[in-house]
């Protein structure tokens, strides 16, 4: 266990150190925001100058190791368009970024998993003529367009929902509804999957020799058998769902990382994305730490870290 | 059976919650509708860049922190300038101008504003450490000095006519607060003397202010005034259907139908100072040559740009300026439509099917860029549209004219509503916008400059653009219409600098 820790951990800061590299280079290779702060009228000199003043003129390998150095120091830097620290900037928003993405997570698991077992259950019912295919449409809907649906109708034409913004508890509503979508057919596919492949197996037959109910053997028996791969999708769909929220916190006005992250990359505020990147380069590998952990949390007989068996 | 009960069971709990939920928010709803008599909710494609008017001035920025902060000068809605915090000025000489202040405006902290505040707030924005993206504007500017009580001296390296113009932009921030506080702190909670305090700002959602009640023009018509940041056009207005906003920025001519449509709804329009040009590269690739570039001014429909693409919404010009920019000229005539003439200038120069390349970026009205393209196609030379981000594509146009390539379209606007900030930078030679060199041109621009006499000014500004009819190193097309949505009751009478003045609104009774 402490073998795989510490491999884990080292793996970690290699691809954490490596995505840093990756984007830094990237954004200075497309050049730097002073065209973009300047203002029309400025001259070659003005603009010159701009650039000294914020520091872009140096070698990008210079500004990479001074920019290092200053993470170290827990240093993360002003916002070049903001003239705020990039730590306030992005502290005030990540709560909402989080509050967004665990209830379209809780939604998307709660109705996928709900439609995923049943359809398994009772296979070639109308849930799975009907609700399978329903909430695959809507996972195929771009959330863009989806989204501009739901405030026409729940908003403007019901008047039930806020159209936009993030200052009611109800706000959460229709942004979750419309980022919930993309996963939650991913999971019903899975959660169906996985129960059906269950159900075929010995244990299951010997328990149903036992007169037990249909419920209990899904419930407390397939299920958690059941479960590791829904954990392994759940990790990689709150990735996507942080992904997602850029579009949907964008259409919905909701004041997120992910609208923030938009707002900066193509306003070109480099260290305001770089943070972001870091966020979540980071988010990703602890998320898929947990998963690990998780499964032999589930499952005893997979054992982190042993050699062969 | 069983299980399907079960989960028959959760969907009613489900509904239940849903349903309680929507409740709740629908009082929510008539809460915030009740309370808009003294409210005044706005949307904004972008949060502000920030709260400090030294800092950022892209419209959004300055559309709320110039309601916190009071300005040197300022314009009426004629577009003349007009005193503010100064009551008056007077040339000394050529290069010094003094400026005599109100006595009588206190800041929102209770503090008087004064001559050291006027001259500590633009000391502060020609201060390069200070990195205002704004420098540009004000660097003529060498000095700001207190010269008694009330008053304070502006003085400029060479003689320059648009310091007024520039000053209009140019916010009074108290100088004890901001060097107790510092800069970031003084972004976060800024202190002005304007008609607004500064209530809150939460991060990527909104901006609130609140009446100053003793400001020196008088109570403010709105008690709160929130600015939400919402990025989707579509969405504004939605928010504007609901209520949730009663006015909203930056539409367009297809989302002027919908509002058109709405009879809860009005739709308010400005023309700007923003003009729609065509820059057309006279030094290098196949419009080197002054027939090709002529050829391209006859070949564009300028009206039917303006009738199938901006829906009505922008007036045809003849040269790059508009009546409410100075130095405008309506004495020189824009090239009238006319193919046949073009194709047989491109016969005599030798250029039929000669390519060109037409740079943009996604920040311009792709319609535009390929509705030119297919105007010039058919007088018979061969456009191809190079499409690269922002960034790249100024870096190309501002760079050596052989990669400049041949065509550009853009929107532009000094926001001085002077053609001193906008033939002069894209046309002069060397400037990093020009792709062209004339030196009659340059001196008529250069005189412009040099002299504070305004009919000497108008004059040279005459022959400037005359030459730019002559050698079209770019076309006018038109002037770019604003267009915001409101409820019916708000009454306001946007203006063609784009200000967002609070105080200039009110509800209708």
């Amino acid at each position: 266990m402490t073998r795989f820790l510490i491999n884990r951990a080292i793996t970690a800061l290699i691809s954490i150190l490596g995505v840093m590299v990756i984007v830094f280079v990237i954004m200075r290779l497309s050049g730097d925001p002073t065209l973009l702060l300047a203002p029309q009228g400025a001259s070659a000199q003005d603009i010159e100058r701009l650039r000294h003043e914020l520091g872009f003129d140096q070698p990008i390998a210079m500004q990479f190791f001074q920019y290092m150095w200053m993470v170290l120091h827990f240093d993360y830097g002003t916002s070049f368009v903001q003239r705020i620290p990039v730590l306030t900037i992005i502290g005030s928003r990540l709560p909402y970024t989080l509050w967004l993405a665990l209830t379209a997570l809780a939604f998307a698991i709660t109705i996928g998993l709900l439609i995923g077992i049943a359809s398994a259950a009772r296979r070639g019912g109308w849930i799975e003529r009907l609700l399978l295919p329903l909430i695959l449409v809507g996972q195929s809907l771009p959330t863009f367009w989806s989204g501009i649906l739901l405030i026409m109708l729940f908003s403007v034409h019901l008047g039930w929902l806020p159209s936009s913004g993030a200052d009611q508890a109800s706000s959460v509503i229709l942004p979750a509804l419309a980022l919930g979508a993309l996963s939650m057919a991913t999971f019903a596919r899975i959660a169906r999957t996985a129960v059906i492949d269950e159900l075929s197996k010995d244990y299951v037959r010997a328990i149903r020799a036992k007169g037990i109910g249909e419920t209990r053997v899904i419930l407390t028996h397939v299920l958690r058998n059941a479960s590791i791969p829904v954990i392994t999708i759940a990790a990689i769909e709150i990735a996507n769902l942080l992904a997602g929220s850029a579009i949907v916190e964008t259409v919905f006005a909701w004041p997120g990382l992910g609208q923030l992250a938009v707002q900066t990359i193509t306003g070109r505020d480099f260290l305001v994305a770089q943070a972001l990147v870091l966020i979540a380069a980071i988010t990703y590998i602890v998320l898929n730490f947990i998963a690990d952990l998780l499964y032999s949390l589930v499952d005893p007989r997979i054992c982190l870290g042993a050699r062969g068996r | 059976m069983k299980f399907l009960g079960d989960i028959m069971k959760l969907h009613k709990l489900g509904l239940a919650l849903i349903t309680g939920l929507a409740l709740a928010s629908t009082s929510a709803l008539t809460q915030v509708s009740a309370q808009t008599k003294d409210a005044l909710s706005i949307d904004l494609p972008n949060e502000p860049g920030n709260l400090d008017p030294h800092g950022q001035y892209d419209t959004d920025s300055y559309g709320v922190y110039r309601n916190i902060f009071d300005n040197l000068v300022t314009r009426d809605v004629s577009g003349k300038i007009i005193p503010k915090v100064a009551t008056s000025w007077t040339y000394a000489s050529d290069t010094v101008l003094d400026f005599t202040l109100r006595s009588d405006i206190k800041f929102h902290d209770g503090t008087p504003l004064t001559a050291e505040d006027v001259a500590f707030s633009i000391t502060r924005i020609i201060n390069p450490a200070f990195k205002s993206p704004q420098l540009a504007n004000f660097n003529s500017i060498t000095k700001a000095e207190v010269t008694g009580p009330g008053k304070v001296r502006v003085t400029t390296a060479s003689p320059y006519p648009v310091l007024l113009a520039q000053l209009v932009n140019m916010s009074i921030v108290p100088k004890a607060y901001v060097e107790k506080v510092g800069d970031v702190q003084f972004n976060l909670q800024p202190i002005g003397s304007g008609p607004y305090k500064f209530s809150s700002w939460q991060k990527g959602a909104r901006v609130v202010l609140e009446a100053n009640d003793t400001y020196w023009e008088g109570k403010p018509p709105f008690k709160t005034v929130t600015f939400n940041n919402v990025p989707n056009t579509a969405t504004r207005i939605a928010d504007l259907k609901t209520g949730r906003a009663d006015i909203i920025r930056f539409l367009t001519a297809d989302d002027a139908v919908q509002i058109k449509a709405d009879p809860a709804l009005k739709l308010l329009t400005a023309e700007t100072e923003r003009i729609g040009y065509l820059f057309v590269n006279a030094l290098a690739t196949p419009t080197k040559d002054v027939r090709v570039r002529k050829a391209i001014a006859m070949g564009i429909d300028r009206n039917l740009i303006i009738s199938a693409l901006l829906g009505g919404y922008g007036k045809q010009v003849d040269i790059i300026g508009a009546p409410s920019i100075f130095g405008y000229t309506p004495d020189v005539k824009g090239y009238p439509f006319d193919p046949a003439g073009a194709r047989e200038l491109l016969k005599q120069a030798g250029a039929v099917g000669a390519e060109l390349t037409f740079l943009t970026s996604p920040a311009y009205d792709q319609r535009i860029v390929q509705a030119i393209q297919q105007m010039l196609n058919d007088i018979g030379l061969k456009v191809t549209i190079s499409s690269s981000d922002q960034r790249t594509f100024l870096q190309k146009r501002q760079g050596n004219p052989e990669e400049a390539g041949s065509l550009a379209y853009g929107v532009w606007s000094c926001a001085c509503q002077d053609e001193d900030g906008i033939i002069l930078p894209l046309f002069k030679t060397g400037t990093i916008w020009s792709k062209y060199s004339n030196p009659e041109f340059d001196k008529a621009v250069t005189a412009a400059r040099e002299t504070l006499k305004e009919d000497e000014r108008l004059k040279n500004y005459a022959k400037a653009h005359a030459f730019i009819k002559e050698d079209v190193p770019g076309v006018g097309l038109y002037q770019f219409v604003a267009l915001y949505a409101s409820r019916k009751e708000l009454q306001w009478t946007p203006t063609a600098n784009e200000a967002f003045f609070i105080n200039q609104m009110k509800w209708q009774n």
